[in-house]
This record gives C-alpha cells, sequence and structure tokens, in this order.
C-alpha cells in the first residue's frame, strides 16, 4: 500500500498552500483533486475571445514589494510571489445604495479615505480617525498572535493592545457606533460587508476592520492571468518541493484507527492510500456526514451548530464594445438596495429580491485583460438562504436567465452604463455550478458565517480545542480563518505547519 | 490619534465580554442537536441532474436514418438536464482501447430528464463511429458523460430569431433544439437552414417537418440535386434573407469549408461577431510526413510509454495504448484533458484555446496537440 506523512484532500487556496508549508516542513506528501484543475474557485475559463476570471474580485493583504502585506510575505515564503505578474487595483470600491440614495467612490490609502468620506459626510473625520486607529491595533495585536502561534499572554495583551481586547466582542455596528460615527459616513465604510458574508450587526468589527485596513493601507492586487496563474504557480511549487499532486482523483473516506485517529484515505478507484494526517481543504459537514465513520456525538453536534455562508451566484460577461463605449467607469462596484446590512440580507435570500450585486470590469484594473475594443465584467451575489433548492431541474435554465436578466437591468440602472446589446459571450455560475463544482453543501461558496458567537476571533482562540480528531485538520473557508482568498492561505499557511508540529512530535 | 475604546460604562465590562467570547461559543457547539448530518443536500442533487457525470447508459435502439447515418438511443441510469444543442461523450471499449466522441445529443431534453432516454446521431466517418455503425448493438453497454459546451441559444446574449445553418449530420443539434421548442423546454424562434447533398442524405426529414409550426421552419438547399420544393447551390445571402429576414443571431453546425462560406454570406446581411456562433469540430488527423514517436505518460504513481505518431493526436495515442485518460470536446476547447507537459514539443490543430497561465506553465491540451517529438506528460486519471 502507498504510504505518505499527509494526504492533502482537495486542491483549493487552502489545500495547495497546506502541501506546500508540508513539503516545507519535510513531509511526503500527497494532494488529490477531483476537479481537473487546481485552485477550486480560483481558476479561469475561456468563452470565445474571452478568458474569465472564475471568483476573484481583488487579492487583499498583498501590497507591493515596498508595502509589503502578509499574503505577500507568505508567498515569499512559500517560494511562488515571482512565478506571478501582479497588477494593482486603481482604486478600492464605488457604492452605490438606493435606499439612502448614496453614490460614493472611495479610495485607497488612509488619509486619502478619510479626506474623500468628509467630503461626502462633512464631520465624520474624528470617527474615521479613531475607526482606523482602532483598525491598526488590531493589526498590530494580531501580528503579535501569529508571532506567538496564537498562544498569547492575556495580560501583555490587555496591556499593550487595550483597545483590540475592549472592541473585540462586538459587531462592526457595535463598535461604529460607540465611537459616534454618523450614519452616512457607516454606510459608506460598510460597502465591504458582502465580502465577508455576515451582516454588519453579526460580523465581528475585529474580523471586518483587520479587513478593510489591510485594503485601504496596501491596495489590492490581481495575477494577470486570473486567479489561475496563482493556483498553477502553487501547483508548480508543491511538484518542484517533491509533492504529488493527483487531479480528476476524489477521496471518498478517511480512515481511522481503533484510538479514532485517522489511518488512511480512501480514493474513488477503491484505492487505500496510508497515512496518519489528512487535510481537508472541503467542509466538515462533507468529511463528517459522508467521509467518516463513527463520528463522535460531540463532533455531530458542533457541526450541525454552524450555519452555511452565503451560496454563490456570479455572472461573467463578454462584451463587444471598450469600457469607455459602455460608460462602465469603475473597477469595483457594490449595489445594495440599503446599508441597512440585516434588512439587505434578509433582501438577499430570495431568488425573486436579490439583486444586490458585487461587480468588477477588469479593464479598468487591467486593460488589456481582452481584446481592443471589449471589455470583461463579472457581476457576483450571494444568496443568504436556499431558494436556489426550490428550484426545480426543469424550470432551472429559465431561473437563471431571469436572475441575469436583473441582475444587468440593476446595473445599468443604477450605474447609467449601457451593456445590454453588446454581449457577446455569457456564462452564469449559480449555488448548482458551485455545489457541482467543489461539492459544497447548498452551493455555499463562504465557508461557515461568520456569525455573532462563531467570528474570527473565537474561532482563533479555539483552534486547539476545535481539533477533535487526531490527524484530521481543515483548510479553506470552513476553517478558522473564514472565507476569502487570502484568509484560505492563511488557513492553509497554519493548518501546514501545525501538521508539520504534529509529525515531528509523532517522531 | 492616542484614545481609549471603551463601550460599556466601565472598560474592564468590555474586557470579560472578550474574555467570554470562547465560553459562548463552547456552549453554541455544544447546544446544537445531534441529528445525523446529511448525506446530501437539495441544490446538491439538482446539480447531479444537471451535471451528472460519466453515467453507465444501455443501447436500447439502433435506426438507420439514412444508408451512412443511425441513431443510437440509451438508456440513462440517471436523469439528466441539459440545453439543447449540448453534446455528450460517448464512450465504450472498442478494438482493445477505451474509446470516446462528443456526439451532439439528438433527442430533447425533457425525454432525459423525465425518461432517462438519450440519443445521439452518428454519420460514418471516422474510427469510433465506424466501429458504432459495424459493431454496436442493442442491449451494449457504454458511458455517457455530461451534457456540455455552449452550442445553445442563450435569451441574454442571443436574439429571439435564430437562424441555424446546418450542414449534413450538423443537423442533429437542431433537431434537438426543434423538440425542445415543441416540448417547451426552449423558447425561441428558429430556421432551420439544412444543406445537403442530395434528398436522400436528409437526416430527420419527416420528423422535422412534423416539428415545423410557429416556432420552427426548415429550408432544405440541396447542392447536387435540383428538385421540386427544395433550394438548390449553397446556403447563399439571398436563401438566407428569403426565409430569415435580416435581424437575427446564427448557430451552425456543420463542415468548416460551410462555415467559411456562409460568414462571407452573412456578412453581406450585416450578420457577424456576436451574432454568429460555430460548433467546433474534432480535432482529426494531420496531414504531415509521417514520424514516430514515444510519449511517457505518467497518470498518478503510475508511468506508460505508448506509441505516438506526427499525424495523431497525443489523446488518440493514448487511448490507443488502451489508458484510460479524460476526453470531452476533441477540439481543444473544454479544457478537460488538461495534462502537464515535462518535456518535448508539440503543434496544436488550429486556434490555441488554452488559458493563459497553461500556456505559461506548460500545460497542454492532448485533444489537440500533435507530438512533435518524444514527449513526457503528467494526465490527470480518465
Amino acid at each position: 500500500m502507498k504510504k505518505y506523512d499527509a494526504v492533502v484532500i482537495g486542491a483549493g487556496n487552502g489545500g495547495l498552500v497546506a502541501a506546500i508549508r508540508l513539503l516545507q516542513g519535510g513531509a511526503k506528501t500527497l494532494v488529490v483533486e477531483k476537479h481537473n484543475l487546481p485552485g477550486g474557485f480560483a481558476t479561469s475559463f475561456r468563452r470565445g475571445r474571452f478568458e474569465f476570471e472564475a471568483s476573484l474580485h481583488e487579492l487583499n493583504d498583498f501590497g507591493t514589494a515596498d508595502n509589503c502585506g502578509d499574503v505577500r510575505t507568505l508567498f515569499n515564503e512559500l517560494g511562488v510571489t515571482d512565478k506571478i505578474e501582479w497588477l494593482q487595483i486603481p482604486e478600492a470600491y464605488r457604492v452605490i445604495s438606493r435606499e439612502e440614495n448614496i453614490d460614493a467612490t472611495m479610495p485607497f490609502g488612509v488619509q486619502a479615505f478619510i479626506d474623500k468620506m468628509e467630503s461626502y459626510v462633512p464631520g465624520s473625520r474624528p470617527s474615521m480617525e479613531k475607526f482606523f486607529a482602532l483598525a491598526e491595533e488590531i493589526r498590530s495585536a494580531q501580528a503579535y498572535t501569529n508571532a506567538q502561534n496564537g498562544k498569547v499572554d492575556s495580560k501583555y495583551m490587555v496591556a499593550n493592545y487595550g483597545n483590540y481586547v475592549r472592541c473585540g466582542s462586538y459587531s462592526v455596528n457595535e463598535v461604529l457606533d460607540a465611537i459616534k460615527m454618523p450614519k452616512k459616513a457607516k454606510d459608506i465604510l460598510n460597502a465591504y460587508w458582502c465580502y465577508l458574508g455576515a451582516h454588519c450587526d453579526d460580523l465581528s468589527f475585529i474580523h471586518y476592520a483587520s479587513m478593510v485596513i489591510r485594503y485601504i493601507t496596501r491596495g489590492a492586487a490581481m495575477p494577470k492571468m486570473r486567479s489561475h496563474e496563482i493556483s498553477l504557480a502553487l501547483t508548480e511549487r508543491i511538484r518542484e518541493l517533491g509533492g504529488e499532486v493527483w487531479f480528476n482523483t476524489e477521496a471518498v473516506k478517511i480512515l481511522t484507527d481503533k484510538d479514532g485517529a485517522v489511518s488512511g484515505v480512501v480514493l474513488d478507484d477503491g484505492r487505500t492510500i496510508e497515512t496518519r494526517h489528512v487535510i481537508a481543504n472541503c467542509a466538515p459537514h462533507v468529511v463528517y456526514g459522508k467521509m467518516m465513520d463513527n463520528v463522535s456525538e460531540e463532533i455531530i453536534k458542533a457541526t450541525n451548530a454552524r450555519k452555511f455562508a452565503g451560496r454563490g451566484f456570479t455572472m461573467f460577461l463578454g462584451l463587444n464594445k471598450s469600457a469607455d463605449e459602455l460608460g462602465i467607469e469603475n473597477h469595483n462596484y457594490f449595489l445594495y438596495d440599503t446599508m441597512d446590512t440585516a434588512k439587505q440580507y434578509d433582501i438577499m435570500k430570495k431568488i425573486a429580491t436579490n439583486e444586490a450585486q458585487a461587480t468588477v470590469c477588469l479593464n479598468r484594473a487591467y486593460p488589456e485583460c481582452s481584446p481592443e475594443g471589449t471589455c470583461m465584467m463579472y457581476f457576483t451575489t450571494l444568496y443568504m438562504d436556499d431558494d436556489w433548492a426550490n428550484v426545480k431541474p426543469e424550470d432551472y435554465f429559465k431561473v437563471k436567465d431571469m436572475v441575469a436578466e436583473k441582475m444587468i437591468a440593476r446595473f445599468e440602472k443604477d450605474t447609467g452604463s449601457k451593456i445590454r446589446d453588446s454581449i457577446e459571450e455569457i456564462s452564469v455560475a449559480t449555488p448548482m455550478t458551485y455545489a457541482r463544482y467543489c461539492g459544497h453543501p447548498q452551493g455555499d461558496i463562504y465557508g461557515y458565517e461568520s456569525q455573532y458567537w462563531d467570528g474570527l476571533t473565537p474561532r482563533l482562540l479555539m483552534m486547539a480545542e476545535d481539533h477533535k480528531t487526531k490527524g484530521l485538520r481543515f483548510a479553506g473557508g470552513y476553517s478558522m480563518r473564514l472565507s476569502g482568498y487570502s484568509s484560505a492561505y492563511f488557513s492553509g499557511d497554519i493548518t501546514g505547519r501545525q501538521t508539520v508540529g504534529d509529525i515531528k512530535r509523532e517522531g | 490619534m492616542e484614545f481609549k475604546f471603551k463601550k460599556q460604562i466601565f472598560g474592564f465590562m468590555d474586557l470579560l465580554r472578550f474574555k467570554n467570547m470562547t465560553k459562548v461559543r463552547r456552549e453554541k457547539l455544544a447546544s446544537a442537536p445531534s441529528t445525523p448530518l446529511p448525506k446530501t443536500y437539495r441544490v446538491n442533487e439538482v446539480a447531479k441532474i444537471l451535471h451528472p457525470g460519466n453515467q453507465n447508459a444501455v443501447l436500447k435502439q439502433i435506426t438507420l436514418d439514412t444508408e451512412d447515418t443511425k441513431t443510437y438511443t440509451f438508456e440513462l441510469s440517471k436523469p439528466m438536464f441539459f440545453r439543447a444543442g449540448q453534446y455528450v461523450t460517448v464512450r465504450c471499449e472498442a478494438d482493445g482501447g477505451l474509446v470516446s466522441r462528443p456526439y451532439a445529443v439528438s433527442s430533447s431534453p425533457y425525454q432525459a430528464l423525465k425518461e432517462n432516454k438519450l440519443s445521439v446521431t452518428v454519420k460514418k466517418a471516422g474510427f469510433f463511429s465506424d466501429w458504432l455503425f459495424d459493431n454496436a448493438k442493442e442491449g451494449d453497454a457504454f458511458t455517457i458523460g455530461d451534457p456540455s459546451g455552449d452550442f445553445c441559444f442563450d435569451s441574454v446574449r442571443d436574439r429571439k430569431n435564430v437562424v441555424g445553418i446546418a450542414g449534413g449530420s450538423g443537423i442533429t443539434p437542431f433537431y434537438s433544439m426543434a423538440q425542445a421548442l415543441k416540448e417547451g423546454s426552449e423558447d425561441f424562434n428558429l430556421t432551420v437552414i439544412y444543406g445537403a447533398r442530395t434528398e436522400k442524405d436528409i437526416i430527420f426529414k419527416s420528423a422535422l417537418e412534423s416539428l415545423c409550426g410557429n416556432k420552427v421552419k426548415v429550408v432544405y438547399v440541396l447542392s447536387d440535386e435540383k428538385k421540386e420544393g427544395y433550394e438548390h447551390g449553397f446556403i447563399t445571402a439571398e436563401i438566407i434573407e428569403k426565409y430569415a429576414g435580416k435581424e437575427f443571431s446564427v448557430m451552425m453546425c456543420g463542415p468548416s469549408v460551410m462555415y467559411d462560406f456562409a460568414k462571407k454570406e452573412l456578412a453581406k446581411l450585416g450578420i457577424s461577431g456576436k451574432y454568429v456562433r460555430t460548433e467546433a469540430n474534432c480535432c482529426g488527423l494531420r496531414d504531415v510526413k509521417h514520424a514516430e514517436y514515444e510519449i511517457k505518460v505518467h497518470i498518478k504513481d503510475e508511468c506508460a510509454v505508448v506509441k505516438a505518431n506526427s499525424e495523431e493526436t497525443v489523446l488518440t495515442a493514448m487511448e490507443r495504448a488502451g489508458l484510460k485518460v479524460p476526453a470531452k470536446c476533441r477540439a481543444g476547447g473544454c479544457g478537460f484533458c488538461h495534462s502537464k507537459l515535462l518535456k518535448g514539443e508539440f503543434s496544436i490543430a488550429g486556434a490555441d484555446k488554452r488559458r493563459l497561465a497553461d500556456k505559461k506553465f506548460g500545460y497542454i491540451h492532448p485533444c489537440c496537440s500533435y507530438p512533435d517529438s518524444d514527449m513526457e506528460i503528467i494526465v490527470p486519471q480518465g
């Protein structure tokens, strides 16, 4: 029987990074991926003369060589930064919300951001300065926590990062109200909420602020050849380090021994691979529900307690006119009905009501991404409930087209650009597409929701406690760093290094 | 700016709350129900009907349509739903190798969904179609792949009036569309302009005529025969305009010489770019000097050396050697056979449809790549 020190199930963002960490730690590693490509959602696809980005809107926390973000530092350590050609996103975002009549375009750079906010909301400056001061302290506290590998001295924390600890248990809105931010400034600042998929009464302030500060101080990056370039670079690195990656190969079972520790993995061709360490880059719901026998009641309860986050929907358009000709001014739009995020979250539960969208025109960051005289757009939304489960197969294509029409109409109405008659290529991914592509329950693309009690901080604090099965650790959006590209990369980093530690301790 | 954040009247209450976060979460995790975790989910179940993956199918019926064309009807083991115009791969063992080919579905979407029935109509024109024509019999076991391809109507992109230009066996996707329009699984207006050599080469003639009505019109254009009730010659701008006017989207399925000719004719009517879509054709033999090569193929932890030659694609060489490798569109477009090139030279048939990063990191699509030297590649399992 073939034997490996570790098997990584799933070559998504988390799994690929975990595999490199395992190999760097000297572990003989096999990655199995049921799809024929690496990256999970981090991929691209071609239609006619366009190559579409499948999911990445902008990579957070990457920065530049001079203003290095944490993801770049990680990629440097992994040895992949230079395998990828990077470009910078020009501005932070444009947010349009109907109810409040907001149409604001926000820049990168803390000072520029605060100044722009002051121009939209006179009197917002003091609260914005407080926000960035808090966010900066959160970032320092997180750097300290990471340096200590999570084993922090609480007295030191309180003494040096008091604000971090004092604001750490509250939601975004609770903290913004406490620092007396004017409502309109809150509304503009909260635009990024849909990137984390929980509304601002639920979402942890620490989580949100640490994302915003990274965007605003380090800008956002994009690989030139779409996220497929990152995924192939990571795969290349795994092979350089002597690791194996088997595509079109699904792991169907994780075996355990009499003590409940991992002993092997069964593949779809019936073969068993012997290993004592598995990193699962997939949902615990799938692992414990389908891939393992004799799962303890404690684990089943803990898994049932979690809530699935947003189910994905993306429309990709290849347009036969340039962004200038069509009047598409910005790279990155957030279009909402309301900035009451809890209310917006409810509107996003139903197919009939949801038109909210995070929309990107890639040519505004990278004009040469499509042939001259054309441009590419992708429109993403989340469904906060399982309304797509009510769509019968025979109605599926009609519903998909209907939603596509609604998203286009909303974009045209809110931004004034005209795209409807210039669609040369269209492709639509629904929760069914995501369910099939990565096997996630209900087409969830955001892992477990960042609910009030299940946010970033308690997950990180309970990492050791959540590790219930000897030899089994998780990476990706369902794990301790929650969802999103940079989070998934970090989850792979953490879990890969932890597994190297596990292997060393075993001797 | 130095400031002290405080939410509660006493700052230590905020600290306490922070400390309590793990306790709260621990309690939440422990207090959820212990009901068994679901084995599957509703969205995932619908996804399985839209993308059933490779499935077993039994050949139920063979119909001779013309002297060199047969329709093969399969009973699927799982229901499937697709968009009329899409293709599936049909796979079985033939002459010692595991061989598959993509064929446009010629039956309707509801038949596959509601009766688990699916047909392909194949003209005898190459290795696998010859093999099927001469060997396949009712009761034989096959593997049918996912419905694939984007040769189908899109209400967001296309005009409601569609002209389907078909050449020879290229009529099959349009026959599926005509049935879909009748049963209501598709909704647009289709004018099929069907080019054939002579009347007896027309496939589905009476079936197509029975589907004609509000949404479906059929015009036959015979190139080698003059006959009452048929247009004669090639599919010209004049013929197209006569039956379809000037405002429509075009879908074409047939030989590439037909595409070249029809595109020029359509341009005269101002129809081009986004309004013209063509179905890709499989990469066949390459017309070059015969040379023999060896390809070292890694699949998982196994390795095989297969014989190849300059006229055949890398994929064909691997299939001939009996390797189980991924294959779908066979036209270089779908990327399903995506493989890593370790060593060797190759040429691509037609346009390079790989992703940008694939070129950069040395990935190839074996279905459209011909060897120009010995090669070494890593291929996913099929």
